[in-house]
């Protein structure tokens, strides 16, 4: 008698992309000082500063109740993701902090040297797949940034953290990064932050709200709703209809939300939002994606299959968050998908969507 | 049906809803036929007939205002979006919130496939007639 597949072994049979990988520790003060000129080379390694200090208000881990956990290098990618959660591909990316640096040149060092380390350590060597830090003050040195490294076929999207932004991400002054990343073939990957950036965006709240449960649970979700209003209200996606844009770690539920509130406040206001030459659903539909983590929890898991269905296998990829704190593994999103959808909806979330976003090769 | 109806009746489902000199250009009437109410435009001297009845949430939008409203296009040599007020007098908007319509074919302009009911409408020995 043959044993039943477990969903390991389903896992272990199935190619899986993973969208969010963060190379946490992987890349190093002393690595990025490297590729630094002075005086960025002695302030990224001092140990009063970003990055060797975090500037985190919050202990994400609760004093060691949850285990830490880093990924550092290719073979740890390999042995935690590829064998350990059986992802054939995931995107590599590392939270560089750049985008949320006051000061400017110093975040175009910081892009210029992580994106230099991204290659030389995590890519040079294997097949590994990443995205491209930017630093968006400067939307005309990051779109340089993506013309040079748009050469190196590993690089597939942009890791465009949404946190710390202002004017919002959908501002005509980012016309240059989308631009260059459009025509790159480099696809944008929106990420915000908790633990460090809340406070940047919601500096009140952030005081007020007393324990990180309460923060962790709103950060991702209020900078990917700006994010996502911004875009669509300045006409981003129309503007740049060859771009696709991809939303990571706030999970899906919100965005049947807010893909049906700016439908009903486009048809209010419509001449506030003249782009748009059709409703945010239907550019939401063609050119956003939304990546599963952190997947909701219903206490009834049947309606877990409804919010599956609106957002839709065509819109919906797996990320797994690795190796942060909250991360999910890809049994959760596998286990819904194989009990409530069929084989072809399944491998479309798992490969063939994020395989479209990207245009990864694969 | 109501007396003010049954005068303006021409023949199977055909009304006259006053003479055409009665309503001037960029003005309109909002008359009830059969229990509905119509909205009559001239719009530069053609007229239009709509139900009074917004396809979002039933909203009077024969009674909205006649504006123009903003279209705009990107220019990706120069980067620039250019704003322009145009189709003024023929965007028709929704007074309960906003949603608008073109008063010369009734189409919504913010959701495709979505019109005002229209109805056929002519001038006929110096009347508006409208058909249902």
């Amino acid at each position: 008698m043959s044993r039943q597949a477990t969903p390991a072994d389903v896992l272990q049979e199935t190619t899986i992309v993973d969208a969010d990988v963060h190379l946490s520790g992987g890349i190093s003060p002393e690595e990025l000082a490297e590729h630094l000129e002075e005086p960025h080379a002695s302030r990224v390694t001092s140990p009063y500063c970003y990055p060797a200090a975090t500037g985190s208000d919050w202990d994400p881990r609760m004093g060691g109740k949850i285990e830490p956990r880093t990924l550092e290098t290719p073979e740890q990618v390999r042995e935690d993701l590829v064998e350990g959660f059986h992802i054939d591909h995931p995107l590599l990316n590392t939270i560089s902090g750049c985008a949320g640096m006051p000061n400017s040149d110093l975040a175009v060092g910081m892009m210029r040297a992580t994106n230099d380390v991204m290659l030389e350590k995590f890519l040079d060597d294997t097949e590994f797949l990443a995205l491209a830090s930017v630093a968006p003050q400067r939307p005309d040195l990051a779109a340089e940034e993506l013309d040079r490294i748009g050469r190196e076929d590993q690089f597939v999207g942009v890791f465009l953290e949404s946190y710390a932004q202002q004017p919002p991400l959908g501002d005509p002054v980012y016309d240059p990064l989308y631009e260059a990343a459009e025509a790159n073939g480099l696809q944008i990957a929106f990420h915000g932050a908790a633990a460090t950036g809340f406070k940047r965006d919601f500096p009140q709240q952030n005081s007020g709200l007393e324990e990180f449960l309460s923060v962790h649970t709103l950060a991702h979700l209020w900078q990917q709703s700006l994010t996502f209003t911004s875009l669509l209200v300045q006409g981003v996606p129309a503007k740049f209809p060859d771009l696709n844009f991809t939303f990571l770690e706030a999970g899906i539920a919100w965005v049947p939300y807010m893909m049906w509130r700016l439908n009903k406040e486009y048809s209010f206001r419509r001449s506030e939002a003249p782009l748009l030459e059709k409703s945010p659903e239907e550019y939401v539909r063609d050119q956003f994606y939304f990546a599963s983590q952190p997947l909701g929890e219903p206490n009834d898991p049947e309606q877990m299959r409804q919010m599956l269905d609106i957002v839709g296998p065509e819109s919906l990829m797996f990320a797994s968050d690795y190796p942060h704190w909250d991360f999910d593994h890809p049994e959760e999103l596998g286990n819904y998908l194989r009990s409530m959808f069929t084989a072809e909806e399944r491998e479309q979330v798992l490969v063939e969507t994020p395989r479209e976003a990207f245009g990864l090769d694969i | 049906m109501t007396g003010e109806e049954a005068d303006g009746r021409l023949g199977e489902r055909e009304y006259v809803v006053t003479a055409a000199d009665e309503i001037a250009d960029g003005e309109r009437i909002v008359v009830q036929l059969e229990g509905r109410e119509i909205g009559v435009f001239n719009v530069g001297g053609e007229f239009r007939a709509y139900t009074n009845w917004c396809a979002h949430q039933g909203g009077p939008c024969c009674e909205g205002s006649l504006t123009g409203t903003v279209e705009a296009s990107y220019d990706r040599e120069t980067r620039e979006t250019s704003l322009e007020w145009t189709r003024e007098d023929e965007v028709l908007n929704c007074p309960w919130h906003g949603w608008e319509y073109d008063v010369t074919t009734g189409d919504c302009l913010s959701k495709r496939r979505v019109r005002l009911p229209s109805h056929d409408v002519e001038v006929r020995d110096g009347d508006v007639v409208v058909s249902l």
